[in-house]
């Protein structure tokens, strides 16, 4: 498993339970409680966050779908908001095992690889999206700890598009003197963004990858070699 | 009131003189903003409730409720009253720049500028407008539409000088560069970029975005 950003919780780049790692013994069931009470929360979080949003789910209702005291939630986590990180965390490992998968497959004009894989993300976000929302909303959100902002952590996402853009570079389709960094950026906020369709108008996923389609377009015109 | 003319109702229209009442209401509403705005700037939209608001306006809450709806209609009022003067303040900006890059620089700038001193509110802004309960007013009202109306004006202003070609693109690309305006607000806001950092980093976006829209 990758190290992205930093950990946030105890735990987070833990290996899985089925396979547990070698350690002092007289750690190994605490660890596996902590680990076990640590899914179970995550998870009973996913629910209430999609279902409520960030605002509408107390710490108290998640503890207690996820059938624990709200004091270990708390042992476990420092905040709502790192459990909301957490969650997003958690949700990426799927995403990006796929892209991974994916990737190497991707033929055609860099623009057009940079539509596949932002494809992927809509799909894959899709039956989510109301979880997405309550993270957008949160990223905004006044009483969250500036470690545990959701916002933005995805250097993941940011080192899939630098690699299209140097094929791209590669194949003669991308200006080498162009600053991928502000080619990534203009990405980045063109999916975000797009995602307030899904949230204020209730485009699907069709929709939503159609006008992404057309934004890659129009900074794939600024990327261009010319 | 009697420095206040007697206005004569001219045939069947009615003019309301502002009475002693509604003046008084005027400033009660006047004041409940100012002690809002100065609430969710500390405390954000929701660590703000009506009873602080109240006691820091003076006034008891069902005051506050006699002028107000609820906190979101509050919180309305004052993005309303920001919204407009923020168009107004794009448009002079635009006014004074020079081919299109530059306007785009000078509205993206006038933006930052407004909110320099606001960041926290502008956070608030942006936490209520993408929230599913008081985001939809919020959104859907005429100042909210008129502020990235600006951006399509201007790309339109330009194509009719001849700086940038005809297209069908001009509200997808009017809206991206009106994203990639709140797109640096989270710089602004939580990593506390300068304007000249907020401004190079328009300057290379607006760049890119036109590519495809200029002549030759």
């Amino acid at each position: 498993m990758p190290s992205r950003g930093e950990p946030i919780g105890p735990g987070l780049s833990a290996p899985p339970a089925a396979a547990p790692q070698p350690g002092p013994a007289e750690n190994r069931p605490r660890q596996t409680q902590k680990e076990a009470t640590r899914n179970r929360v995550i998870e009973a979080a996913r629910e209430l966050f999609d279902s409520k949003g960030y605002q509408g789910a107390s710490v108290r209702e998640i503890a207690r779908l996820a059938g624990v005291s709200v004091g270990s939630v708390f042992t476990t986590f420092a905040s709502k908001g790192e459990i909301l990180a957490e969650v997003m965390q958690a949700r990426l490992e799927a995403l990006y095992a796929e892209l991974d998968r994916v990737l190497p497959h991707l033929r055609g004009s860099t623009a057009d690889r940079l539509r596949s894989m932002f494809a992927i993300h809509f799909a894959f976000e899709a039956p989510r999206t109301r979880l997405f929302l309550a993270h957008i909303v949160a990223a905004y959100d006044w009483t969250m700890p500036a470690g545990a902002r959701p916002f933005g952590k995805t250097p993941r996402l940011q080192d899939i598009i630098r690699e299209c853009l140097d094929k791209g570079v590669a194949e003669g389709d991308v200006d080498p003197a162009c600053d991928q960094q502000e080619i990534i950026d203009l990405l980045m906020s063109a999916y975000a963004w797009t995602y307030r369709l899904a949230a204020w108008e209730g485009a699907d996923v069709a929709t939503l990858t159609s006008v992404m389609d057309r934004q890659i377009g129009l900074i794939a015109q600024g990327f261009a070699k010319r | 009131m009697k420095h206040i003319a007697p206005i004569q109702a001219a045939g069947e229209t009615v003019v309301k003189v502002p009475t002693r009442r509604t003046l008084a209401k005027l400033q009660t509403r006047a004041k409940v903003l100012l002690a809002a705005r100065q609430l969710f700037s500390e405390q954000g939209y929701e660590g703000a409730t009506i009873r602080d608001i109240a006691a820091a306006a003076g006034m008891s809450t069902g005051a506050v409720f006699a002028n107000f709806a609820d906190k979101s209609d509050l919180f309305r009022e004052i993005m309303f009253v920001d919204m407009t003067a923020l168009t107004g303040a794009m448009r002079e900006a635009a006014s004074r720049g020079k081919g299109i890059d530059d306007i785009l620089l000078k509205v993206f700038d006038a933006g930052y500028d407004f909110y320099k001193s606001q960041m926290p509110l502008a956070r608030a802004a942006f936490s209520v407008g993408w929230s599913r309960q008081d985001g939809p007013a919020l959104r859907a009202a005429e100042p909210a539409l008129d502020l990235p109306a600006v951006f399509a004006e201007l790309l339109l202003a330009a194509i009719a000088r001849g700086e940038l070609g005809k297209e069908d693109e001009v509200p997808l690309r009017a809206q991206m560069l009106f994203d990639a305006y709140l797109s640096n607000y989270p710089q602004a806001i939580f990593e506390g970029w300068t304007l000249e950092a907020l401004q190079a980093r328009s300057r290379d976006q607006i760049r890119v975005l036109l590519a495809g829209a200029r002549l030759g």
